[in-house]
């Protein structure tokens, strides 16, 4: 029987250095075969596992179609991020996954996208992002609604120029604050500012939603008033998880558990569950 | 087909022996002024007119502590040198715990198999057995998983006075209870064990009503007695904890002075604890201990029927007697209902 909490050994083929306290590093499964099999849907996460030190989840944040690598931004918060911190490439580190519900992207297809995303929630949307870049033909218009606190902790900088060009995309840009001797160009506000100037129509779209509750509680509330049902609108969770599998029980949402019919939910679906803040 | 056999009291000296040299043998022993469930290693040992165990058999399957795997560098153990393959049986266990492992069941071999604890669950033979007494804290009755069990056991065992009904529940079952040279039952046996379960049925004091309470959790959640029962509750845990069927472990890693040695654990943990629900950077998606209470009682009568298509709670009655405050259960599903709030309240 395959042992549902046995990790597998990957290296790091690359760190890319995002922001002061947030990486983006790119792993592959050290085991051919099991690189291969690793197929995911954007918005499923993995376990990354030191013994010793412990273990935590992050988003894939790297594009689907490539099979021979994958991607994780970590901002370091707390033990696990500091220990990955420390990694540098050709490190060995123990990974599972993916695990969780994904963004739906079949339902994506022909339609109008928009992402509304603030501070580290950016990697869970970004393989959509990719995904639509790569498959340019298959969806509408994409809007990419972007916020951080500073003009410093913005990630995956270094794409924006690409998204801009991108055909039929806007990207939008916002801070709430801008410290002194910062140059920054864009919009200041929280992220809902940006809602002011939304270009995606109700009408075929889908709205993909990633940050903290608050901030998604106050998108989803504007976005309901300008016309969106609760069916286009996809949130993605975070809670505390030991275990990816449903069986610690900590990332239970009434009755559901964000590890498995998570973390990407319709609105719809949680609005009115329990200890649920948006 | 049920294989029904007949155990004279005088025969369970001899009846033990004969299970302890192929099991090792588990069940009820007293301890202080209580029981627990615990290793019967003689006869006297045994005490199947108990009123409930402090912790229910979880522990077996599920235990407090448990490793996860050791590790030496990248050196990993094996399953089978953590969990040796030994035959264990565990008896006297009453109808509602041999529920609350059919629920564990679905956690931990449903969406995922945990090896682990598939491990421990095949290596161990249940006897159940029918409770002698309702206690003032039991109310199986109303959750469906008592007074009599229907499946879940290797081996019913059923007290009908000076000798007990011996039923197999499963082909091992059977061939144990074969193995013992046991009288076959008769029909008068079979009579006698019916009459003892209608005798159980009166003897409930203490009720819960089962119906549309899912629902009704889910459409509560602003309900007053959150507030009220959050106010006076410790979030001491101690309710999760001796739940039958309360599932929520932690995970932890530990080295030990080479660095190099460590293992990883599970540890139970308690969604009434105030670190629960705690994520990365101080986040707590139930600061208060009302919300905390509240999934603990949703999650029992309302959202582990949508997880599991069973409900979580099997009516043992242990969250009652052990909380510290005497926050009862049954009596904030009467609230919930709106019955008036009757007999013994809160302190």
């Amino acid at each position: 029987m395959k042992d549902p909490y046995k990790r597998e050994i990957a290296e790091v083929l690359a760190i890319k250095r995002e922001t002061s306290n947030t990486n983006t590093y790119t792993f592959r499964f050290v085991e051919e075969d099991v690189q291969r099999a690793f197929r995911f849907t954007p918005g499923q996460f993995i376990i990354i596992s030191f013994p010793g030190v412990g273990e935590a989840m992050f988003s894939i944040a790297s594009s689907m179609s490539n099979t021979d690598s994958f991607a994780v931004a970590v901002r370091k918060v707390g033990r696990v991020t500091t220990r990955i911190h420390q990694l540098k490439v050709g490190d060995r580190l123990y990974i599972s996954g993916p695990y969780g519900n994904g963004w739906p992207m079949k339902e994506l297809e022909g339609k109008d996208v928009l992402i509304v995303t603030g501070g580290v929630g950016l990697p869970s949307p970004r393989p959509v992002i990719v995904h639509i870049e790569e498959n340019r033909d298959d969806f509408g218009f994409l809007e990419i609604l972007y916020g951080t606190r500073t003009p410093l902790e913005s990630i995956f900088e270094w794409e924006f120029e690409k998204w801009h060009r991108m055909p039929r995309t806007k990207l939008a840009l916002t801070v709430d604050y801008v410290p002194e001797g910062v140059e920054w160009k864009h919009s200041v506000g929280v992220v809902t500012t940006l809602l002011q100037n939304l270009v995606t129509k109700p009408r075929n779209a889908a709205a993909l939603i990633c940050g903290p509750e608050v901030m998604m509680h106050f998108v989803v509330q504007d976005l309901l008033r300008k016309g969106f049902n609760e069916e286009q609108l996809y949130v993605s969770l975070e809670r505390r998880m030991r275990c990816g599998i449903a069986q610690c029980g900590h990332c239970q949402l009434g009755p559901y558990f964000v590890c498995k019919d998570g973390p990407v939910f319709k609105y719809s679906v949680i609005k009115d569950v329990p200890d649920c803040g948006i | 087909m049920t294989y029904c056999v007949v155990m004279p009291d005088a025969e369970i000296p001899r009846i033990l022996a004969k299970l302890g040299e192929s099991h090792k043998v588990f069940g009820p022993i007293q301890k202080g002024t209580e029981w627990v469930f615990g290793r019967v290693e003689r006869a006297q040992d045994l005490c199947l007119d108990y009123v409930t165990t402090v912790l229910p058999p979880k522990k077996y399957f599920s235990p407090p502590r448990e490793t996860i795997f050791t590790f030496d560098h990248d050196k990993f153990s094996r399953i089978e040198d953590l969990i040796p393959a030994e035959k264990q049986v565990l008896l006297g266990v009453h109808p509602c715990d041999v529920n609350g492992l059919k629920f564990l069941d679905r956690v931990f071999l449903g969406f995922r198999s945990d090896p682990r604890y598939l491990r421990r669950r095949n290596n161990f033979l249940i006897f159940a057995l029918t409770c002698k007494t309702v206690s003032d804290s039991c109310f199986c009755m109303s959750m469906g998983t008592g007074p009599e069990a229907k499946s879940g056991f290797d081996v019913l065992m059923t007290d009908i006075g000076r000798r007990y009904l011996m039923e197999s529940g499963s082909q091992e079952g059977e061939q144990v209870l074969r193995s013992l040279e046991l009288q076959a039952a008769t029909e008068e046996d079979l009579q006698a064990k019916r009459a003892v379960i209608e005798r159980l049925k009166g003897e409930f004091k203490r009720s819960l009503d089962m119906a549309g309470m899912p629902e009704l959790c889910l459409s509560s959640q602003d309900h007053p007695v959150w507030a009220k029962y959050g106010n006076i509750c410790l979030g001491c845990g101690q309710c999760g904890m001796v739940c039958p069927t309360c599932f929520c472990f932690d995970v932890r890693d530990t080295v030990d002075v080479s660095l190099t040695k460590g293992e990883r654990y599970r540890e139970w943990d308690v969604c009434l604890l105030k670190e629960f629900a705690q994520v990365a950077l101080g986040g707590n998606f139930r600061p208060e201990r009302s919300a905390r209470l509240r999934q603990f009682v949703c999650h029992n009568l309302s959202y582990g029927s949508y997880q599991y298509s069973m409900t979580k709670c099997v009516g043992c009655g242990r969250c009652i007697r052990i909380c510290p405050v005497d926050i009862d259960i049954t009596l904030i599903a009467r609230e919930l209902r709106g019955d008036e709030a009757s007999g013994e309240g809160p302190i």
